[in-house]
């Protein structure tokens, strides 16, 4: 197989970096993003290194934050300017390779061989770290590495605004000394079950027996095994972004509820949120699933599938809320969800009219003629339908962007 | 009660009223064929309490004996393997009897089985269904009828009334109408006049009670008697009772839904049209509606095409008789064009367009037969 290099570029707390960079004032202060400062589960979802320093840890209690760290400064989050910074990075990114695969909102891999032809990698990684901290005031680290997985293992190497090269031939002293618990693909539960076997460091993890590995994790512990060589074939693929199979959106009561209406409320906002979502990637979906947690944490999902098509708010809370009342044991509820599933682009969705109810759509007839004329002599592009509204932002958007990056680009 | 008995007849039998019988019925007695037994006849019964089957065995036809010896009596016998042992029986004569603690057995030759049978009189009494309100149709007929409607039903149970075939009598019209709420069948005929001349016009049978009659009834020049009361309809043929309960409530005014004006139309042969569609569907059928797109050119000329994203495409050109009124482009579900027009069965048809959303309808050339099948298109995205 042909040698590649890949980047992995990874912003150094992004939110907390985005805010600095838009209120320059914050520099160097300890501040912590944070879900609903006055709910119970006020989390914080980010923090600055000056806050890390203190203490502070991503998914602390906001009363443990302020305990570590007095002065710390509390700010909602600002979904919209994350986007806004995401969509800049990535338009960086791919003016260097379009060979860009965006994983999260702040991070995404890079496939440079060939641009690495012609001029040296590390410098190659130096000039997109400087233009992004020119350009947008933002920080991040670089892996740069013969693959994927060493690629993401370097970037966590050195931070704030590191660059790391991590070579095969150097796993020995940089991958292989450092704790199980660190290494990528390795959860809490994970490293609790290699620790069992004795295995503390990646070094260990890539010396054991594959079969007890298999064993004790399943494909996931040959998998790990592999990585842990420094082993990964996965391509960097662009397309990856479309793989999308459904889009859910929960939300944690503010305290255990039995009552109808907050609930009735509560689903009218998830199906509102999951329908924004549909509308943006432009998807309509066939199965409506919901997810109960009670109070003792006892957690159920119910779903239905559908005859036809949905892509409305109104239908998806329908549905959502039958479903609900349909599986609701009574007792009182501390989260709920709404999932859309078995999604399909417009471009392939085809809906079969109803003879009593087609007028609805026949009204729309002579609109849809006059497009596809228009399109015939204009060609596909010169209609797009108008996003009626901005997505209203929320927090579990964090793939969405990455379909108007392609969308954008 | 004890019979000695033709045992081709009593196969007959026996198949016919199986068509009834529910493996899954909740009432146990009902996983039984009831047999009666008089001096003139012997009767089968097989129920699943929507559909009722009679099925009569003379004791003589045009001379020919099918029952040789009767103790008149009645019994409940298990439908599960009474089948098979009468197929595998060895002599052409088949004896069965029961004793008064509802012992059965059945003999043949020196096959001999015994059954545990059960309590006739646990049997549910069949309604009697006054005949005033009756009308008499060939059978061949009421199969063709069948034939072109039925297969438009609902099979989903959203709107249970439209599992059914709408059947309606007036002025001595008959039409049947099925729809699944995406396409519609309807035929009409008109009667030879009835002494009392009947009428009604929300009688819905289940399709299913519509199939399995069909399958019972043997092609023939012979009538059957159609009597209908609020809750049931009964076909009775000479050896044969067919009893259907009927479906609960409104079946809905269809008339409205059918276009009375058209802005396309094309004229083609129907076989050609069939072949066509069902190529250019190959490619479509993974595709969830089964979508095949229609689109009018110059010179009478119908492009038909299909493509699914992953697989390919399919493209055809078919020549028509005519192509009339404004340029058209329509999508719809393959399988539906082909049900319909099978349904029509004839050689040269019509198919009338209001626009790429609304219905269009699909009638024969030549109007000898009253038929029209109505679908709805796709609307693709």
């Amino acid at each position: 197989m042909k040698r590649r290099i890949i980047f992995h570029v990874d912003m150094n707390s992004f939110y907390a970096s985005v805010e600095m960079a838009y209120n320059p004032d914050l520099k160097g202060k300890p501040l912590a993003i944070a879900g609903n400062p006055e709910e119970r589960k006020g989390i914080v979802v980010t923090s600055s290194y000056e806050a890390r320093a203190k203490g502070v840890k991503t998914t602390m209690p906001l009363w443990q934050a302020y305990d570590l760290c007095p002065n710390l400064i509390v700010m909602r989050p600002n979904f919209e300017r994350y986007k806004e910074a995401s969509r800049l990075i990535f338009t960086i990114l791919s003016e260097i390779t379009p060979i860009v695969q965006p994983v999260s909102i702040d991070e995404g891999f890079m496939d440079v061989t060939e641009v690495s032809k012609n001029v040296d990698a590390r410098e190659l990684a130096q000039t997109i770290q400087n233009r992004i901290l020119d350009e947008l005031d933002l920080p991040c680290s670089i892996g740069i590495a013969p693959n994927k997985f060493l690629a993401k293992m370097a970037s966590d190497m050195k931070k704030p605004q590191g660059i790391t090269v991590l070579r095969k031939r150097e796993l020995h002293e940089k991958l292989w000394p450092l704790p199980i618990g660190e290494m990528y693909g390795v959860g809490a539960k994970t490293e609790e079950k290699l620790k069992q076997l004795n295995l503390f460091t990646i070094g260990d993890l890539a010396k054991a027996n594959v079969m007890t590995l298999k064993q004790l994790l399943g494909v996931n512990g040959e998998r790990l095994h592999i990585r842990s060589n420094g082993e990964d074939d996965r391509e960097v693929d662009p397309d990856a972004v479309y793989d999308f199979k459904s889009i859910g959106n929960s939300k944690t009561l503010p305290f255990d509820t039995t009552d109808e209406a907050e609930i009735m409320r509560m689903f009218k906002t998830l199906s509102e949120k999951v329908h924004e979502r549909m509308k943006t990637k432009k998807v309509v979906s066939e199965n409506i699933q919901i997810m109960i947690r009670y109070h003792n944490r006892k957690t159920i999902t119910r779903g239905k599938q559908l005859r036809d098509y949905i892509d409305s708010a109104e239908a998806i809370y329908q549905i959502a809320f039958d479903l609900f009342q349909t599986h609701w044991n009574q007792e009182p509820i501390r989260l709920l969800g709404v999932t859309a599933q078995q999604l399909t682009t417009l471009e392939d969705a085809s809906k079969q009219l109803d003879l009593f109810n087609y007028e609805a759509e026949a009204e729309k007839e002579t609109l849809y003629q006059a497009v596809e004329k228009m399109k015939e002599k204009y060609g596909d592009r010169i209609f797009k339908k108008l996003d009626q509204s901005e997505p209203k932002m929320s927090t579990s958007f964090q793939k969405d962007f990455l379909m108007d990056y392609k969308k954008k680009k | 009660m004890k019979i000695i008995i033709e045992r081709d007849q009593l196969m007959q039998s026996i198949q016919n009223v199986m068509k009834a019988i529910s493996p899954k019925t909740t009432i146990p007695i009902l996983s039984g064929i009831k047999i009666e037994a008089t001096q003139e006849e012997v009767k089968l019964t097989g129920s699943d309490s929507d559909i009722t089957i009679e099925s009569i065995i003379p004791k003589e036809e045009e001379g020919i004996v099918y029952i040789h010896d009767v103790n008149p009596g009645k019994v409940v016998v298990q439908a599960k393997f009474l089948p098979d042992i009468i197929r595998k029986l060895p002599e052409s004569e088949v004896e069965i009897s029961s004793d008064d603690d509802l012992n059965l057995t059945i003999r043949s030759g020196k096959a001999e089985f015994k059954l545990n049978g059960q309590d006739p009189e646990e049997y549910p009494q069949l309604p009697v269904l006054q005949t005033e309100n009756h009308f008499d149709l060939q059978i061949d007929l009421l199969k063709t009828l069948i034939r072109q409607t039925n297969f438009a039903v609902s099979t989903s149970e959203t709107r249970p009334i439209l599992t059914g075939v709408n059947f309606k009598l007036e002025n001595n019209n008959l039409e049947l109408v099925a729809t699944d709420s995406h396409r519609l069948a309807s035929r009409k005929i008109e009667m030879d006049k009835q002494e009392d001349s009947i009428s009604f016009n929300n009688i819905v049978i289940p399709g299913k009670s519509l199939t399995e009659l069909n399958k019972i009834l043997d092609d023939g020049q012979e009538t059957v008697q159609v009597s209908v009361s609020d809750n049931q309809i009964l076909f009775k043929t000479k050896y044969v009772y067919f009893l259907s309960r009927l479906l609960d409530g409104n079946y809905p005014d269809t008339s409205r839904l059918i276009p009375d004006q058209s802005k396309t139309e094309v004229k083609v042969n129907a076989k050609e049209l069939i072949q066509t569609i069902d190529r250019a569907s190959l490619l479509a059928k993974d595709n969830r509606n089964n979508i095949v797109k229609l689109v009018t050119q110059e010179n009478d000329v119908l492009e038909i095409t299909s493509n699914s994203p992953e697989i390919g495409t399919a493209e055809e050109l078919l020549q028509t008789k005519s192509i009339t009124g404004e340029e058209l482009k329509i999508s719809f579900n393959a399988k539906y064009m082909i049900d319909a027009l099978r349904a029509i069965d004839a050689e040269e048809i019509k198919i009338q367009f209001t626009g790429a959303m609304r219905p269009f309808i699909i009638q024969p050339v030549e109007e000898e037969q009253h038929i029209l099948q109505l679908i709805t298109p796709v609307r693709t995205y």
